[in-house]
């Protein structure tokens, strides 16, 4: 086998059209996954028909069906902005890919600032949902951008202060450092701390993504579409649904990495090595999918300003606080 | 628990008797007719008195009765209180003049007047004095003419007679 | 969002400050409807915002007026019963029983116990219809997709025992004065009982899916709250004033029909909000299941139409009817000038009166909680317009 010697960029390159390649894949594949859950937990079988075997192909058609879509821009809104939105929405939610350990080596690029970047990153499409919202020239365009605005911004700092908590506890910012510092995953051991750095991250995850209970921006039965009211076509599909089910995967592989022990097997035990580390990656994070696609259909909506009250008066003290703790375990253990 | 209706007849009566053009018991409830000038007054009194305390406002509507075979008389604006402590009803009527159909207003004595008041000034043509938003409820703001007065003609019913003469057994299916 | 130095806790405080000046705003007219997900039908809302606040509200209605009253001056008897029952279409055959009643009264007709019963037992079958209807649409509106699935297959059940009868799903045109239209069909009274059966076995889980939820009790408690005198200047009947401390219900307090034979329990709550309301709806279910057992199981035999004459011709008078429609008071005056037709017909529909308090409620309260409000007052469109 005559050994194919890359140039770095080549190396780099290829990781980067693997990630173009994967990102939309793990979106269809969560969109899929989002319609079977929810219809088995409602009682119903969900799409049956599409590819065949329990509709497979769901989301796939569904991406077709939407290329053949008129793209209507209303009169009144800012062209530029508008169709810049759906871009600054799904870019940063790709490049938050470009850090996450899949197995030892692969990574795109195992940064020495790893969550730094990622949730510096991640925090970017904030911006790129204002844009749609406000250029929509619709109120309740405008409404939900307000909302969403203010609730990613207050929801940001209880997952900021968690993973700051992980990095204390693994002594490094780089993601695979934090693997490595996993031998038992960090939401066991520290007993109790651990735990609730888990679920402090998780709540804040929800809540970024815009999803129930915390979907007050993008409420359907309120403000349509919140943002995306004005969207069609594939305009539509990149800024709302691919973003978010992008995002959920990437939430669910930051959870996975930060919490459940990334690639590594729960437990260091001889025989658990043999299976790969791929293998356990993608079983916790759609362990956190399902999880993430679980309490949509269970719960209902939070308001506003209870949303608001949440994270500043409960999240951000308890993840205070979670610091202090980790703080004083790393010192005193 | 629920007053017989003579009962409940004697106690307005006693209230407002002296105000009122008639009063008699209909099918098991209180009927009676009062002038406009008197209206407020008595559904007031109605209202507040403690004995009886028709506190409930069931509907306010107009009735055309020009075109009634035994006793055709004009444009009448009915009014129906309900009783919850006591258990009756009361009809109350206004005859209204329909050349110039005015009566006042009772939605200071209750706020669901208002919108029934304005559904009847569309639907009759009264204006209620007193009730500052008459605009248009169910019709659209260029309708011309008032629907539900026995004048204004069903377009359909001039095109085609009404084919309710058949008896049931002759009525085949179809046909408007 | 409205922040200033001190920490604002609800709406009428942020409507204060602004109105003190301390805050730079300008309302903002938002159109809710007619074409919302939230609205049930065309309806609309003028809502003056302030931010989130909703300062002034003002529903325009009449998108869907057909113009009952009048077209039922120009139909006879058996026509106006099928057209009834397109005003309350989640109710179903309640909105035929008034008229039945109605010319039952002025025609002096006496109805033969069985037909009595069986009537009692298709209105309250399709009194658990309705209420869990709203029960799915409420939960939705909220952001709770799934009581929807869960109540819709509740129905199947007793819907199948209404077809089985009446041919319909919706709209039965079942009613006569002086009975039904037919006797019920071998199987009818099995369906019936499981249908009903199942909804009294499933019910305290769908309770505690969304009462018992901490979410669902933070967005209904203390919003949109009823006053009882305000309720009664307004007309407002129905579970919406049973929930505001008002006991009362025109199957208890003037029994129609055979009510009184039943036996069953009014349920109303104290404080008035979108939470009681919904208390008492799921509770109503309930006691609609004990009276279609009690109805079915004492079922009497005999015929089910009384001495009616060939041709329906009331005679000369006015009467006003009552009855219970699931969603409050539905009453019919009608003047009869002894023709086949009616003379005036005034049907007194519960949404129209209840939707009439809404800028009452309205004022000053949330976006979310206009949703929550506009679902927990429970109208339907075609009885608000007719």
């Amino acid at each position: 086998m005559p050994e194919i010697i890359l140039t770095t960029w080549q190396i780099l390159l290829v990781k980067v059209a693997v990630i173009l390649v994967v990102v939309p894949m793990g979106a269809l594949v969560g969109g899929y996954a989002e319609h079977k859950v929810m219809a088995h937990l409602q009682h119903r079988l969900g799409p049956m028909y599409p590819g065949g075997f329990h509709g497979w192909a769901t989301t796939l058609a569904d991406g077709i069906k939407f290329l053949f879509k008129e793209d209507i821009i209303p009169a009144a809104a800012d062209r530029k902005v508008f169709s810049l939105a759906p871009a600054a929405i799904m870019v940063p939610i790709i490049m938050v890919y470009l850090v996450i350990p899949m197995d030892r080596t692969l990574v795109v690029e195992d940064l020495d600032v790893g969550i730094f970047y990622l949730l510096a990153i991640s925090s970017l499409s904030t911006i790129g949902i204002l844009m749609a919202g406000w250029s929509s020239a619709n109120k309740y365009a405008l409404i939900g951008a307000l909302r969403s605005a203010a609730q990613l911004i207050a929801y940001e700092l209880p997952i900021v202060l968690s993973a700051a908590a992980v990095a204390m506890l693994a002594g490094t910012l780089s993601l695979n450092g934090i693997v490595e510092a996993q031998n038992f995953p960090f939401v066991l051991w520290p007993p109790g701390i651990g735990l609730a750095l888990f679920l402090v991250f998780t709540t804040g995850a929800v809540a970024e993504m815009t999803r129930v209970p915390f979907d007050m921006p993008v409420a359907e039965s309120e403000i349509i579409t919140g943002p995306f009211t004005e969207y069609t076509g594939m305009r539509y599909i990149f800024s709302h649904m691919f973003a978010e089910m992008g995002h959920m995967v990437a939430f669910g592989g930051i959870a996975t990495t930060l919490f459940l022990g990334g690639y590594r097997p729960i437990i260091p035990w001889e025989p658990l090595e043999l299976i790969p580390g791929v293998v356990w990656f993608a079983a916790k994070t759609m362990l956190m999918i399902f999880l993430f696609l679980w309490i949509r259909p269970t719960f209902p909506r939070v308001r506003e300003d209870q949303l608001q009250k949440f994270a500043w008066k409960f999240l951000i003290p308890v993840s205070l606080a979670l610091i202090l703790f980790t703080g004083a375990w790393v010192l005193y253990v | 628990m629920a007053l017989l209706a003579d009962e409940a007849l004697r106690r307005v009566d006693t209230a407002v008797g002296n105000r009122l053009m008639e009063q008699r018991v209909n099918f098991g409830q209180v009927d009676i007719t009062v002038s406009p000038e008197n209206l407020v007054e008595v559904v007031t009194a109605l209202r507040d008195l403690q004995f009886l305390s028709c506190r409930f406002f069931t509907f306010l509507t107009g009735i055309d009765r020009s075109e009634l075979t035994d006793e055709p008389g004009g444009l009448e604006v009915l009014i129906h209180l309900y009783s919850v402590e006591h258990v009756f009803h009361v009809n109350v009527r206004v005859a209204v003049d329909p050349e110039n159909p005015v009566c006042p207003s009772i939605v200071s004595i209750f706020r669901g007047a208002e919108w029934q008041e304005r559904e009847c000034h569309e639907m009759f043509g009264v204006e209620f004095e007193g009730n500052s938003n008459l605009s248009n409820l169910f019709l659209p703001e260029d309708f011309e003419g008032h629907p539900l007065l026995r004048s204004f003609k069903l377009p359909s019913r001039f095109v085609k007679a009404w084919p309710g003469a058949k008896d049931p057994e002759e009525a085949s299916a179809g046909g408007r | 969002m409205a922040t200033t130095e001190d920490r604002v806790v609800d709406a009428s405080e942020v409507a204060a400050e602004v109105s003190r000046g301390r805050l730079l705003t300008e309302e903002m007219v938002l159109n809710v409807g007619p074409q919302h997900p939230a609205t049930h039908g065309v309806f609309r809302l003028l809502a003056t915002l302030d931010g989130e606040v909703l300062v002034k509200a003002d529903p325009v209605i009449g998108y869907m007026h057909r113009g009952y009253e009048k077209l039922v001056e120009a139909r006879d008897y058996r026509q106006i019963t099928n057209l009834v029952s397109r005003m309350d279409w989640l109710s179903g055959i309640n909105n035929e029983l008034p008229l039945a009643l109605a010319l039952e009264t002025l025609m002096e007709i006496e109805v033969p116990p069985r037909a009595q019963y069986m009537r009692v037992a298709m209105c309250e079958m399709n009194r658990i219809l309705n209420h869990l209807m709203f029960f799915a649409s409420f939960g939705s509106e909220l952001g709770a997709i799934t009581p929807t699935f869960y109540a819709f297959r509740e129905r199947e059940d007793i819907q199948m025992a209404m077809e089985m009868t009446t041919g319909g799903r919706m709209h039965f045109g079942f009613f006569r004065p002086g009975g039904l239209k037919e006797d019920a069909p071998k199987g009818f009274y099995q369906q019936a009982l499981k249908g009903v059966r199942q909804v009294i076995d499933r019910l305290p889980d769908y309770e505690n899916l969304l009462i018992g939820n901490e979410i669902f009790k933070q967005r209904t408690v203390n919003v949109g709250i009823l006053p009882k005198d305000v309720a009664y200047s307004y007309g407002v009947s129905g579970p919406i004033a049973r929930g505001s401390d008002i006991s009362f219900d025109v199957r208890k307090d003037e029994p129609y029909s055979g009510y009184d034979l039943f036996d069953f329990d009014v349920h109303s709550a104290p404080n008035g909000d979108c939470f009681d309301r919904f208390w008492v709806l799921l509770h109503e279910v309930v006691e609609s299941a004990k009276i279609v057992e009690q109805a079915i199981e004492g079922m009497p035999d005999g015929p089910i139409m009384g001495k009616v004459p060939r041709v329906v011709q009331a005679p000369k008078g006015e009467v006003y009817v009552r009855t219970e429609n699931p969603l409050g008071e539905l009453g019919m005056y009608l003047v009869s000038d002894g023709d086949r037709r009616p003379y005036r017909l005034k049907i007194r529909t519960p949404s129209y009166s209840n939707v009439s308090a809404l800028p009452y409620v309205l004022k000053n309260t949330y976006v979310s909680d206009m949703i929550a409000i506009l679902g927990s007052f429970f109208f339907v469109l075609g009885d608000i317009d007719r």
